[in-house]
């Protein structure tokens, strides 16, 4: 639940920002890949920390679009010195931004991937521990001038468990927040 | 534009603004029917049956049966019945705080109103003199009991000889429970598919409210599973779980088994049930009923007995 407090002033800020957006430079026309760290956490179960990479060309949509990589794992989230379950989740994903001139862009995004839960015991090797991953995304994108990107948005997994299919501790709802860097650029992306 | 904004936002408003369920008198939650241990309490509990035990009595096994959410004593009859003639221990049936009235009692408890009911009859036995206590529980009793032990409840009392779990929830089936406190205030209730008969032993509409409260509960026990719960000296704790159950997610005896380690550190006892069924061990009133799913419940019963009489 923390990523709500996050959200919450970045949409508060991008309503007084968008309308003196309108006449930033316009944006590096080179490729750009996003490198940093995603903190992802599931409305009532477990924080997921992890990695995440996206990558866009001119080409793609005049760079509007990105394909990107994630990993998230609540190792380094609420299993992180505790009892909790261990989890996995690997996923790739198309990102389309909107207002590409704009301080504060919208981002629409489709996940799909791969979940794995450890149960730490053969006893409970008959419950279902894996699943694919599914899940639109909706949210913003705070893109300055410079490589930063600080993306926060709410995602849907379609896929989840109801107690005779699919692992229990995949849960619906998420909230993430992610902060990249452009590798490819030093001084504006 | 302004005029489409405008009706928008009134339908929202409506929708969110839900009616009062359609109750009958003939669901429990109608408040003309009642749990019979309201009538009765003699019946049901050990500590009104027998208020001042003789030394055996006293030492006799008492095994206090919690039933779970939205469920009745019902829940634990067939235990009863299962165990008619035997003498060699008691049964309380415990009915939770909140439960077996009416909606509007059950709408406004709360999670420790639920639980205050278990307090009073351990409480109330240990004050008669009872010293072989044992806690069995169904469901959300497993969260109420787990909660019990994490707050330390038996650290200045008689320690209870075994906990006992039936298909005990820290994970719901259904996840849209985990939304509960954004949906919920739009839905007002959850209406349950249940036979006419089920709705006289268990309520047939689930205030939201509950719901809140019930979800609070889970994340209490869920969060105290992950910092570690270490059960009482001289206490057992086994879990009993259906490997596949609509209500309460077998993933539960996961959190439980990861989350709970006996006195000296050694593992809690799982047995996971070959059973579609949630609270399996209750099978009167069921649409379909297995002779797997009977001799499921039987050997259960024989080993909860088992534990509590050793």
């Amino acid at each position: 639940m923390k990523a709500n407090y996050l959200l919450i002033p970045l949409l508060a800020w991008a309503t007084l920002s968008i309308t003196t957006a309108q006449n930033r430079p316009a944006r590096s026309t080179g490729a750009v890949l996003d490198l940093g760290i995603r903190l992802q956490n599931s409305v009532n179960l477990y924080a997921e920390n992890g990695i995440t990479a996206q990558y866009t060309h001119p080409k793609l949509a005049s760079k509007r679009l990105y394909i990107g990589l994630s990993y998230v794992t609540s190792r380094l989230g609420t299993a992180l010195n505790s009892n909790a379950i261990k989890q996995d989740n690997f996923l790739a994903s198309a990102s389309y931004y909107f207002r590409p001139n704009w301080l504060v862009r919208p981002v629409a995004r489709v996940n799909v991937g791969y979940f794995a839960a450890d149960y730490g015991s053969s006893l409970f090797d008959v419950l279902p521990k894996t699943s694919l991953l599914a899940s639109p995304e909706f949210g913003l994108c705070y893109c300055p001038n410079f490589p930063l990107k600080i993306n926060a948005s709410i995602g849907y997994n379609v896929i989840t468990g109801d107690g005779l299919t699919g692992p229990g501790t995949l849960y619906p709802v998420f909230i993430q927040t992610s902060v990249t860097w452009n590798i490819l650029k030093s001084a504006k992306n | 534009m302004k005029t489409i904004i405008s009706l928008v936002v009134l339908v929202v408003a409506g929708l969110a603004c839900s009616s009062e369920p359609t109750i009958t008198k003939d669901m429990l939650d109608g408040g003309t029917l009642f749990d019979p241990s309201l009538y009765n309490p003699g019946k049901y509990l050990v500590s009104k049956a027998t208020p001042n035990p003789t030394a055996e009595q006293a030492r006799k096994p008492v095994i206090i049966a919690c039933h779970g959410y939205s469920a009745t004593t019902f829940e634990w009859d067939e235990f009863r019945t299962w165990a008619n003639g035997r003498t060699d221990f008691q049964l309380s049936q415990v009915l939770l705080g909140g439960h077996g009235r009416s909606y509007e009692d059950f709408k406004k408890s709360t999670w420790q109103d639920w639980q205050l009911a278990i307090k009073d009859e351990y409480e109330q036995l240990v004050k008669a003199g009872y010293t072989n206590i044992s806690l069995l529980g169904s469901s959300t009793s497993g969260a109420l009991l787990l909660e019990l032990v994490s707050s330390g409840y038996f650290n200045n009392r008689l320690v209870p000889r075994n906990l006992l779990l039936v298909d005990p929830i820290v994970i719901p089936s259904d996840k849209t429970l985990s939304l509960i406190g954004v949906v919920g205030p739009m839905l007002g209730y959850i209406e349950t598919e249940q036979s006419a008969e089920e709705d006289k032993v268990y309520y047939h509409f689930r205030p939201q409210e509950t719901l809140q409260q019930l979800q609070k509960l889970l994340t209490v026990v869920r969060q105290d599973l992950e910092s570690g719960i270490r059960i009482p000296p001289a206490c057992t704790l086994k879990v009993y779980k259906s490997k596949k159950d609509p209500t309460a997610d077998p993933v539960s005896a996961v959190l439980i088994d990861k989350g709970t380690k006996t006195a000296d550190g050694k593992p809690i006892d799982v047995a996971l049930i070959d059973s579609d069924l949630h609270v399996y061990t209750r099978l009167t009133l069921r649409s379909q009923v297995t002779p797997k799913d009977q001799q499921n419940q039987t050997e259960t019963f024989a080993d909860i007995v088992g534990r509590v009489v050793r």
